[in-house]
């Protein structure tokens, strides 16, 4: 195995894919020679030519349900948008179309399509550039959504994007796209729907997603100073959701914390703890906490933002609040 | 009260020739922005009333709106039918209402059917369709000017004036329909999208003019001899399928060329008829297939002098000058905006 | 005109057929006989006739919530049809669709569509697939004045010319978006004339004149398999029944829909094709009743299908 970036083990996910199969293309803004807005399609507008890398006006609608059609008409489209913010634009051909085609034309249609969007605050893009919005995609029957933490996971899970015959959401962060970690060298994929058991511990549960899983591993490592062990999961993608593992794991250590940087009123942490409220209510030995953002928009100045983005002394303090 | 008409064809330059050839997608926000400035011309002459066709769009009242010229502006009373019945109707009144001149906005077609509703008040044709040979390309400014000297009578009729042919597209021997340019036979049976473009199923062409820099069918007798506009005789050819005969390369429709082979050529005098062989068959006017003529119906084409009258531009604007009708301190109507505009 | 006799039967049988269909949905839903709503095309025959009539299995179309017609034209199945209006089982999509979501990706048909100005986007989808495999394939973009103004039709536009797709965008202008008229929708009159902003040819056409439509759009279809890229065809036509069965039309006025009435696209094309000795007047009637016929046939498959099992609610949410 060698060190990559997250960004590294993107891009490499989407280069061997297209290799492998030549009906997958990618298709966004700026994505081609300029090699995308944050860089994860450097170097394939060389390899690949404009035909299979194609640069699109600023036209958010038209990536998504062209994506959608292509799909539908057999190609494997990888379409990006700059940002999740801007999917607001294009929702429709999300989630009227794309999403809902297989189900109404009564199981006819196959949409195999991925959307990648980078998500997440941190870099001071204020409150139309730095949202995490996961919750949304999970509400839409149809839709698929990983949302991957580590440089290994984002080139596993999205090469079982790609393959995977539905619309799949690929939420990346954008400040993990600098991590770097061990990542399988060749053919590498991660299934949907199957947590990753981050670390172990018997004491409480914390379910973290994307950049949160690092913020929870390190409070973990203070908890454990403390004689608190912690146990973190990764769902990995949260459509399918592995609540298997997540219920598993409460039924030992019977608390649990739900971590993330979307907004916690109807977040996903929502929907994680209502499932295990329903599966495993009497293993719990505490209210289900959750550690999210408060409810506005992100905002702009950094103490501001900082406020806002969950962190680890808020992880440790809902641990400490049951445990 | 001295009147202009003006009728703009709402529905020129949209045809299928913006497909099968290369023609201008002509939007009827440009038609609003060309009858502007013929009213602020017509304001210049005298002119006190400008009567208009009116149209779904409302081309003429939405002209007015970031003007203010001292007219009276009306539309013409009638139903509007979005056909070219609107343009006859609209014509056949306003020479009713008295107007002295007939600006009309279109192609060739909408001049013709301006035509078919007067032959008495001058046409001045500006050019808003696709194949323009009867209707002219000229700054509408400038027409306007030119169109209310001749509605105020302002000059000698014979000055600015001359009378047009056309041709009579006569069925069991009565006039049934007039082409200002040409008149095609075609031989298919569906009047479909009315362009013609398909040369093959042209077997006999007629035409009042030609001219080697027109567009259209009558560019293929231009490429073979000149007939000025007005001059008292046509051209009749004969057009053989692929071989045979001199072959003739024409620009038909803009961006559009096609290589005929001329059988025969006939000077069309006054008067004579030339019999149409085909039966069942079309006869396209001024490039648009229009007149059905059955199995068992007998047509013909006939030249006629007695066509529109139509206003010379540049002539009247000519002899406007001699006339020293803009030279001079304090002419025109519209002296508060010339002091302001200096 | 390139048409056969026989094409140009076919097409004649299609308006027919399209016209018995509604015509029977419009009872069938007066009488409380079929679930949810229905959009009726009663009176536009003639343009997804003769948009159609150009189209191969393997070209494409995007629909629209006013859909039954294109479907028809399209080669579509009317038992399937019928019965999926019915919500059976048996139906197009099992009952899952209805009348505004009937696909059939085997005859090109990428499905009906209940968001105005949905089909766009999707259709530059079909026709980059087909640029980008190579292939001939056109697709036919079905979308209605209301649609003209929503600005995924005009995204569909701007990229679908600025890649030189193959897709022709065929216009519906029936003079209103529900009860707004087209004059208070827009400031054009003519939707062809958006054409020129996208730098393609925009033609207007009678949308009642199934020949204008057909010549027309078999330009645009030779222009778009030749990779010259996309067009824009405005086929002017008119809805007679309301915007959905039980509208009660009040934004409009008799008149109107009458003159309308007197420009019925079927008899008129019936008329040519008598006399140009196309047809003859038994031969009108032997089609006519062949076709009542075939929807009787249709309206029993519908009837004696089973209704969906509840547990096939879950099926076909995932591929």
């Amino acid at each position: 195995m060698a060190k990559k970036t997250y960004l590294q083990a993107l891009n490499e996910a989407l280069g061997s894919e297209m290799e492998r199969d030549e009906r997958v293309f990618i298709i966004g803004e700026d994505v081609g020679r300029f090699g995308g807005c944050f860089g994860v399609t450097q170097g394939l507008f060389d390899r690949f030519g404009e035909a299979r890398v194609m640069d699109t006006p600023i036209t958010e609608s038209v990536i998504v349900g062209a994506a959608a059609g292509a799909a539908a008409s057999g190609l494997r489209p990888v379409a990006e948008l700059m940002f999740v913010d801007f999917i607001g634009v294009a929702l429709d051909q999300l989630f009227n179309q794309a999403a809902k085609m297989r189900f109404m034309f009564g199981g006819k249609a196959k949409v195999p399509m991925v959307l990648r969007m980078p998500q997440g605050a941190g870099i001071g893009a204020a409150a139309q550039h730095s949202q995490s919005l996961e919750a949304w995609f999970m509400h839409i029957p149809g839709l698929k959504v990983a949302i991957p933490a580590t440089p290994a996971d984002a080139k596993g899970l999205l090469v079982s994007a790609i393959r995977d015959d539905n619309p799949v959401i690929f939420l990346e962060h954008k400040l993990l796209y600098g991590l770097e970690g061990e990542v399988p060298e060749g053919e590498y994929t991660v299934p949907f729907g199957q947590a990753n058991v981050a670390r172990e511990g018997s004491d409480v549960t914390i379910v973290a997603t994307s950049k949160m899983l690092h913020t929870a591993l390190c409070a973990a490592e203070t908890l454990e100073k403390d004689g608190i062990k912690a146990e973190v999961i990764d769902p990995r993608t949260l459509v399918p959701l592995d609540i298997e593992t997540i219920v598993n794991s409460v039924k030992k250590t019977h608390a649990l914390v739900l971590a993330h940087e979307a907004v916690g009123f109807a977040g996903p942490g929502a929907e994680i703890a209502a499932q295990v409220a329903e599966k495993a209510f009497d293993y719990l030995d505490a209210p289900i906490i959750r550690v999210a953002a408060p409810f506005c928009p992100v905002p702009f100045s950094p103490p501001l933002e900082q406020a806002y983005i969950p962190n680890e002394a808020s992880i440790i303090g809902a641990v400490k609040s049951i445990r | 009260m001295t009147t202009a008409a003006i009728l703009a064809n709402p529905a020129s330059g949209k045809d299928i020739r913006r497909l099968v050839a290369h023609g201008s997608v002509f939007d009827n926000q440009e038609k609003v922005r060309m009858v502007r400035r013929l009213l602020l011309g017509l304001a210049r002459t005298g002119v006190e009333r400008v009567i208009y066709m009116p149209d779904a769009y409302g081309i003429v009242p939405r002209a007015l709106n970031s003007i203010e010229v001292p007219l009276l502006v009306e539309a013409i009373e009638m139903p509007v039918a979005n056909s070219q019945e609107d343009t006859i109707r609209a014509a056949e009144i306003a020479e009713t209402l008295g107007a002295g001149v007939l600006v009309v906005l279109g192609g060739d077609g909408t001049s013709r059917a301006a035509a078919k509703g007067t032959r008495e008040v001058p046409i001045m044709a500006l050019s808003t369709g696709t194949n323009n040979v009867f209707p002219v390309m000229i700054e509408t400014t400038v027409a306007g000017l030119a169109a209310g000297l001749v509605a105020a009578n302002r000059l000698p009729r014979e000055a600015t004036c001359r009378r047009a042919c056309l041709l009579e597209i006569l069925m069991n021997d009565e006039p049934a329909d007039i082409a200002l340019v040409d008149a095609a036979v075609y031989t298919d049976l569906f009047v479909a999208s009315r362009a013609v473009w398909d040369m093959d199923k042209v077997p006999r062409l007629f035409m009042t003019r030609a001219a080697p820099e027109a567009i259209g069918l009558s560019a293929i007798g231009g490429q073979l001899t000149s007939i000025l506009p007005g001059e008292p005789r046509g051209l009749a050819l004969t057009l053989a399928a692929h071989n045979g005969g001199t072959p003739v390369t024409a620009a038909i429709a803009p961006g559009m060329f096609a290589t005929v082979h001329v059988q025969d050529m006939e000077t069309m005098l006054p008067g004579r008829v030339f019999a149409v062989e085909e039966s069942p068959c079309l006869i396209a006017v001024d490039g648009e297939r229009e007149v059905i003529v059955r199995r068992g119906q007998r047509a013909g084409v006939r030249l006629s002098t007695d066509g529109p009258l139509v206003v010379d531009i540049r002539a009247t604007m000519a002899r406007a000058r001699d006339a020293r009708l803009f030279t001079g301190p304090a002419n025109g109507k519209n002296n508060h905006e010339k002091r302001r505009g200096s | 005109m390139s048409l056969s006799k026989e094409k140009m039967v076919a097409m004649f049988k299609t308006m027919n057929r399209i016209r018995l269909f509604e015509t029977k949905l419009q009872e069938f839903f007066a009488a409380g006989r079929i679930p949810g709503f229905v959009h009726l095309y009663i009176g536009e025959e003639a343009v997804a006739t003769g948009a159609c009539a150009s189209l191969t299995d393997t070209d494409s179309i995007t629909s629209t919530h006013r859909g039954h017609g294109h479907l028809i034209a399209k080669g579509g199945n009317l038992k399937l049809m019928m019965a999926e209006i019915f919500g059976k089982s048996s139906g197009y999509c099992k009952g899952k669709g209805g009348s505004m979501h009937i696909a059939d990706f085997d005859l090109g048909i990428l499905g009906a569509n209940g968001i105005v100005g949905g089909g766009g986007p999707l259709a530059v989808g079909a026709g980059l697939a087909a640029k980008y495999r190579k292939t001939k394939d056109v697709t036919v973009c079905f979308f209605g004045d209301g649609a003209s103004n929503q600005g995924t039709t005009q995204e569909a536009l701007n990229l679908a010319s600025a890649w030189k797709l193959p897709v022709v965008f065929v216009n519906e202008n029936n003079g209103y978006g529900i009860s707004c008229p087209q004059c208070k929708s827009m400031a054009v009159t003519d939707i062809a004339d958006r054409a020129a902003a996208y730098d393609m040819p925009g033609v207007v056409v009678d949308g009642n004149d199934v020949l204008a439509v057909y010549e027309a759009v078999n330009e645009a279809v030779k222009r778009a398999r030749k990779g010259e890229g996309p067009s824009l065809i405005e086929c002017k036509t008119y809805r007679w029944r309301g915007h959905f069965e039980g509208d009660a039309c009040t934004y409009r006025c008799d008149e109107e829909l009458k003159e309308w009435i007197a420009k019925d696209p079927i008899p008129r094309f019936e008329e040519k094709l008598v006399e140009n000795g196309v047809l003859k007047a038994d031969g009108v009637a032997r089609i006519k009743a062949e076709l009542a016929a075939e929807l009787d046939e249709a309206i029993a498959f519908a009837e004696k299908s089973p209704l969906p099992e509840p547990s096939a609610l879950l099926d076909d949410v995932y591929a």
